[in-house]
Order: structure tokens, then C-alpha cells, then sequence
């Protein structure tokens, strides 16, 4: 009996991290904060005042939970011609599996003795890249002309801007000498962080998370002004509601790889200690404030780019990205000769 | 533009429920198509055929103008092209002059030319404001209709109305300018020359919008002469014409200003068009507020309908009120055309009179009607995401065209 207590505070333990922090409420809070943030700041931008009605002190901060009460409330219509099963599916499928990809990333030392795995890195970037194959079956699954034509450009995106991505993150797997996010964060704590080191994987990096997430000016798969709503222009109900989250989890996922991998982790405060609050709370809010700056600024983009045409998206992704991040590996392998 | 040549005959051939191409049907309700339908023919990303089924706002304008007296087409026009209705009511007015035979002083001539000016700024922004959100960009939209207010509370200033103006009747203007006209209108042409700059950095300069407009929707110089092409979208394919300058009306041939003529009549071109053409506008208005002549802004026949109340009142508060004769107007029979430069393009008016007193007949074109051949000739062979770039960059507004 009494051998079975650490079991039981290990499990309660693990399950707090995935429901409240980093997990789930954390990204509802930050998701409703940054989708606040990024409405306001286009208000700003385009002299308006931006969401208001709902909450009017607290400047309408709480109008995305208003839109999620509604979403949660309305009825959910199947087509009659859609695939019903996959249709029903599969936007939970693309929910789950972008948040999956947040249990591999560690946001403090503490918790890479709650999930003892060698590869993180590798299991993070797998498990975002199974995602956008969701969309697909989103699109595919709608019967519609638009969520079709919708996942069309997702599967060309998804292709092009793959190698790109994975170069980036392998180019520091290179650099670091390791597949894990803490060893990852204690070879920058002993030297300098990675932006300095590999600014090229940096760029690269950012460029694929602003097209993942649909961000302007990739935002090409919900071209509202050609697709109506892309992929999900016959969703509705609480299904549009995860469909429309889905990117800001996936933001919040590559925002926190990106202050990892790039911004030092949680820096500032300890490398290793013990307990939760030292082990966990505190590094975990500096990494989360970092993945938040890194949110806030791909956010402010859509106050300034308009959106690129398909073809031009795939051919920069093949031509400049693709050279960038091969280039960043080059960088990471010199840099290893010669610090070595 | 693809390597690939798709030939216009046999792609008039293409039946909707064809096997090989994927048929969209874009519109009505559709956020990128306006009040109109827009059947497109996808060879994968390809456009093979696009076939624009308009009729949708049809509002039987000149039905109804044919049904009432002459002066009740005036609001009826206008309310067609709603961005842009003094160029409505100014192209409808001049042709009822033709025929009446009567001829605005000069201080009405000015300020025609005036409110006409300033229209065509909020059209020209109305239009790249539309083209904003069309590629994406929601701070341009909502840039652009934010900067027509100004512009909106000038004309409200002057006609007291802010869209539907009816300020031009037969004979002259409704309203003279009211005083601290001219210190407001310098400080709203101060802003816009400010704002302009602004948007040549996020809109005009933006290297996003510089890749989805340079070399799309390219209109040859012959094809847009040919296919009847007007106004901004002629202008830009490298034509010199313009009504203003060939066919002056108003106030027009006293006024200095040049026609800004582009060369490769790509979408680039068409919206560059657009903002030079309100730096025009702006250099226009200041001269109008220069130059303005002193003097009455009614004809001398109109006036002398006046009964003394009116007079007192045209005296006092320099406003026309209609007399008698304006409802019960009876041109000679005879027929009347006119011109008018609008912001998209030419207003061609035809009024027959029989001397009774509705008109006989009422026939006109307007600008986006003329424009339309950019979606059936110009779109084809290009990407599904430049038809948006084509549509945005004519400034094509449905109801316009439907009439």
C-alpha cells in the first residue's frame, strides 16, 4: 500500500500538468488573452477600438469567452453528403494532436522527471506535424468545393514548408548535441542562447510557425475573399470553435519550442531545482512570458501584411526557406568543428 | 499567369457541369463577390472560364425614371451608384440642361467641379479600400473608410446630405458653399495628403501586395480600347482619355490638372491610378476654393420662377428652394446625351423628351457595367487567388452595373 503513494502523486502530478499548467487552462487563458491581444491590436493599428461590448471596463477582454459560450450553444449542422464520421472527427483529431505535442515540451526542470524521455524534441515536432493531415480530412470530409479547394492548398503548404521546419529544429538538434528540450536549455544556460548561436534556424523557425498557424501573410488556406472560410466554411457550433483554436494552440506549441529552442528557456531563473515551485511554476512562467512575446509579435503581423498567392508561398517555401534552413544546418555544423 | 493559353472561344463552349474543370459558383453570397455571382471554370488552380452572372441589385432605375417626373430621376440615379452619386445626378442633370437649354452660372459650374472632386476622393477610397480587404489587408479597409469621413463631412457641409447628395438640379446647385467652408476643407486636404503618405508604406510600397498585383490582370492597350474599357482601368492600360480634359464640363476647362496615364494596366497600375488621381482631386479642390467666382448659383430663369418667400430665402440663406416649375419641368421634345467622368470611369447618359412630363425615354451605361470584360477576358489563365486581385483592382461595384 504505502509503495503505491509516489505512484498516485506522480500520477496527480502529471495530470495537473496537462489539464492546468502548462496544459489546457493555460492555453484557454492564453488563447482568449491573445486573441484579445491580437484584436485590439489591429483596432490600434486601424483606428478602431476593437472588441468592447462584452466586458466594457476590462476594455472587452472577455468577448472570446462570450464567442465560445455562443459557439458551445449553437447547433451543430452535419451536411447531408459530408462524410459524417470523419467529418465529425477529425477538427477534434487536429485539437488533440496539436495539444499533444505540449506534453513533450518540458517548461522546467522539474518536469523531465514526470516524462523521463531521451527524444522530446522529436516527439514535439512529430506529433505538430500530424496535425495539418487533419486538416485535410477536414477539408475532404465537408463535401464542399471551397473546404476542398481549402485543404488542397494545405496539403501543398504542408509539403513545402515540412523539410524547412524539421532542417530548423535538426540544425539545432545538431548545435545542442541532443534530442532533449532540458539538455537543449542547459547548453544555452552555459553559453549563449540560440538565437545568437543559429539566427538563420531563428528566421527559418519563425517563417514556418507563421504559416502553420495560418498567420498573415500565409493566411491562404482561409483566403475568406476566394474560400469563404477555407476548410471550415461548413463547420459550425462548437466544432468551428475548435477549428478556429486549433491554430492558437498550435502557436502556443511552436511559440514555447521557439523560447526553448531559441530564447534560453526559462533563463533567468534556475537550471535545476526541486519542488514544484522552483522546479516548475516559476520556469514555466518565464517560458510561457517568452512564448507570449513570440505570439504577440506573429499576431501584430496581420495588422500589416495582406496574403501571398499559393504558388508564391510554396515556391519561396522551396526556394528561400528550404535555403535558409539548409544553410542553418551548415552553420550548426560549423559551429560544432569548431567549438569542439 | 500560367504557360498554359486558354482559348476564349472554346471556353464559351464550357458547360457548367462540366466533368473535367471544377465549377465554383462565387457568389451571390459569398464574402469575396459582392452582390453578384461569379461562375468560375478551375483547371486545378487555373482559371479557364469565368462567366459573371450580374442582375442580382437590378433596380429598374430607368423603369422608374421613365414613370416620373424629371426632376424625381435625380434621387433615383443616385442611389445606383452609391460610393460616387454627384457624377449620378451631375451626368443626369447636364443631358435635362441640354435639353431645357439652359446654362449654370459660373459659380455653380465651380461647384459642381468641387463636389464632384471630393466624391471622387471617397470613391477612389471606397475602391482601394475594397481591394484591400479583397487581398487580405483589413487595416487598408478600414484605413480607407475611415479617411472618407472627413470627405463625408465636408459634402454634409456643403449639400446636407452625407451620401445622397441630390445637390445638382437643372439650372444650377441647391445650396452655396457655407461660410468656414474653405478653412475645414484646407485641414481635410492637409490630413489626406498625410494619410496618402501612410498608405504608400503599408499599402502601396508593401512588397506582399507588390507580389500579388505587378503583372496580374495585365489589359492590353488595344484590348482596352477595344473591349470599351473606361475610365481609371482605360487610363491605366496606357490610354489618354479622360472626359474632364476631351469633353469639359463644368468647371473643368478653367481648371489646371493633369490625367495620370500608366503603362503595363496591370492591378498595380490600377490602384497606383487611383491614388494619384486623388492627389489630382486635391490639387483641383484647392484651386476651386482659389478661384471661385462670386455670384449666383442658379440660372437667371430658374431664379426667376422664384416666388418672393424663395427669394428671400435663396437671399438670406443662399439656398434654392424648388419652385412650382421645377416639379412640373417640360423640355422641348428633342433628344440629349452627356459625358461625365465618375470615379470609376464614364457615365453615358440618353434622354429622349416628347415634351411631356416624364421622360420618353432614359437609357445609361455606367462605368462598372463597361468594366465588366476584365472578369471574362483578363481573369482567364490566371490562379483562382488573383481573381479576388482582378476584381478589387477595376473597382467594380454591382449595383452600378446592374442599374
Amino acid at each position: 500500500m504505502m509503495e503505491l503513494i509516489p505512484l498516485i502523486i506522480w500520477l496527480i502530478q502529471d495530470l495537473l500538468y496537462i489539464v492546468v499548467f502548462p496544459g489546457l487552462v493555460t492555453i484557454l487563458v492564453l488563447a482568449i488573452v491573445i486573441i484579445w491581444l491580437e484584436r485590439k491590436i489591429a483596432a490600434k493599428v486601424q483606428m478602431r477600438f476593437g472588441p468592447l461590448w462584452v466586458s466594457k471596463r476590462i476594455g472587452g477582454a472577455l468577448q472570446s469567452v462570450a464567442d465560445l459560450l455562443r459557439f458551445s450553444f449553437q447547433e451543430f449542422i452535419v451536411p447531408e453528403k459530408s462524410d459524417r464520421w470523419a467529418f465529425i472527427v477529425a477538427p477534434g483529431l487536429m485539437f488533440a494532436f496539436s495539444m499533444i505535442s505540449l506534453i513533450f515540451i518540458p517548461v522546467g526542470p522539474y518536469y523531465s522527471y514526470l516524462f523521463p524521455s531521451y527524444y522530446t524534441i522529436l516527439f514535439s515536432v512529430g506529433m505538430i506535424i500530424i496535425t495539418p493531415i487533419f486538416a485535410i480530412l477536414v477539408g475532404w470530409s465537408s463535401d464542399n468545393k471551397f473546404s476542398f479547394i481549402g485543404a488542397l492548398r494545405e496539403a501543398f503548404l504542408l509539403i513545402s514548408y515540412e523539410v524547412p521546419f524539421l532542417l530548423s529544429v535538426a540544425s539545432m538538434i545538431v548545435l545542442y548535441r541532443t534530442f532533449n528540450y532540458v539538455d537543449a536549455v542547459a547548453y544555452q544556460f552555459r553559453g549563449l542562447p540560440g538565437l545568437v548561436l543559429n539566427p538563420l534556424a531563428a528566421l527559418t523557425l519563425l517563417i514556418v510557425m507563421i504559416r502553420t498557424t495560418g498567420r498573415f501573410p500565409f493566411d491562404i488556406t482561409e483566403a475568406d475573399s476566394e474560400l469563404v472560410m477555407g476548410l471550415f466554411t461548413e463547420y459550425s457550433a462548437l466544432f468551428f470553435g475548435i477549428g478556429m483554436a486549433t491554430p492558437y494552440v498550435e502557436l502556443y506549441a511552436f511559440s514555447l519550442i521557439f523560447s526553448l529552442l531559441f530564447l534560453g528557456g526559462w533563463w533567468p531563473a534556475p537550471l535545476y531545482a526541486h519542488g514544484p515551485i522552483m522546479g516548475l511554476i516559476i520556469p514555466g512562467i518565464v517560458v510561457v512570458v517568452k512564448a507570449f512575446i513570440v505570439m504577440a509579435l506573429l499576431v501584430f503581423l496581420r495588422a500589416v501584411y495582406p496574403r501571398y498567392r499559393l504558388d508564391q508561398a510554396i515556391r519561396s517555401g522551396w526556394s528561400y526557406v528550404l535555403l535558409l534552413s539548409v544553410l542553418s544546418v551548415l552553420l550548426s555544423f560549423g559551429e560544432v568543428m569548431l567549438l569542439r | 499567369m500560367s504557360e498554359k493559353v486558354y482559348n476564349l472561344e472554346e471556353a464559351a463552349t464550357l458547360s457548367p457541369s462540366g466533368e473535367k474543370y471544377i465549377v465554383l459558383q462565387i457568389g451571390p453570397s459569398h464574402p469575396g463577390s459582392g452582390h453578384m455571382r461569379l461562375v468560375v471554370w478551375l483547371d486545378g488552380d487555373i482559371i479557364v472560364k469565368v462567366d459573371p452572372d450580374i442582375g442580382f441589385v437590378h433596380r429598374t432605375s430607368e423603369w422608374l425614371s421613365e414613370r416620373r417626373e424629371w426632376i424625381k430621376a435625380v434621387p433615383i440615379v443616385e442611389r445606383i451608384m452609391l460610393p460616387d452619386t454627384i457624377h449620378a445626378n451631375l451626368s443626369y442633370v447636364l443631358a435635362v440642361e441640354k435639353l431645357l437649354g439652359i446654362e449654370p452660372p459660373p459659380r455653380a459650374q465651380y461647384l459642381r467641379s468641387l463636389a464632384a472632386e471630393i466624391n471622387r476622393i471617397t470613391s477612389h477610397l471606397y475602391g482601394i479600400g475594397i481591394f484591400g480587404i479583397f487581398l487580405g489587408s483589413s487595416t487598408v479597409y478600414m484605413w480607407a473608410f475611415g479617411d472618407r469621413e472627413p470627405f463625408l463631412d465636408l459634402m454634409e457641409m456643403l449639400t446636407g446630405a452625407r451620401i445622397t447628395y441630390s445637390y445638382i438640379i437643372p439650372g444650377g446647385v441647391r445650396w452655396d458653399m457655407p461660410n468656414g467652408f474653405k478653412e475645414r476643407a484646407e485641414t481635410v486636404l492637409q490630413y489626406m495628403e498625410r494619410r496618402l503618405k501612410d498608405y504608400e508604406d503599408i499599402w502601396v510600397k508593401n512588397p506582399v501586395v507588390q507580389a500579388r498585383t505587378i503583372n496580374v490582370g495585365v489589359m492590353k492597350r488595344e484590348d482596352a480600347i477595344s473591349l470599351g474599357v473606361v475610365g481609371p482601368n482605360l487610363r491605366a492600360s496606357g490610354v489618354y482619355y479622360d472626359t474632364r480634359k476631351h469633353k469639359p464640363y463644368a468647371a473643368y476647362k478653367d481648371l489646371d490638372f493633369e490625367v495620370p496615364v500608366m503603362k503595363n494596366g496591370d492591378a498595380y497600375d490600377r490602384l497606383l491610378i487611383r491614388v494619384e488621381e486623388i492627389k489630382q482631386s486635391i490639387r483641383m479642390i484647392r484651386q476651386i476654393l482659389k478661384d471661385i467666382p462670386e455670384g449666383k448659383i442658379i440660372a437667371d430663369n430658374i431664379y426667376n420662377q422664384l416666388n418672393p418667400v424663395m427669394k428671400k430665402v435663396y437671399e438670406e440663406k443662399r439656398r434654392v428652394m424648388f419652385p412650382a416649375y421645377m416639379i412640373h419641368l417640360r423640355p422641348p421634345p428633342g433628344e440629349a446625351t452627356s459625358m461625365v467622368e465618375a470615379g470609376r470611369g464614364e457615365i453615358f447618359f440618353y434622354i429622349k423628351s416628347t415634351g411631356d412630363k416624364y421622360p420618353y425615354r432614359f437609357r445609361w451605361v455606367t462605368p462598372s457595367f463597361r468594366n465588366l470584360p476584365f472578369f471574362t477576358h483578363v481573369a482567364v489563365g490566371h490562379r483562382l487567388a488573383d481573381l479576388p486581385a482582378i476584381y478589387g483592382s477595376i473597382d467594380y461595384f454591382p449595383p452600378e452595373a446592374d442599374r
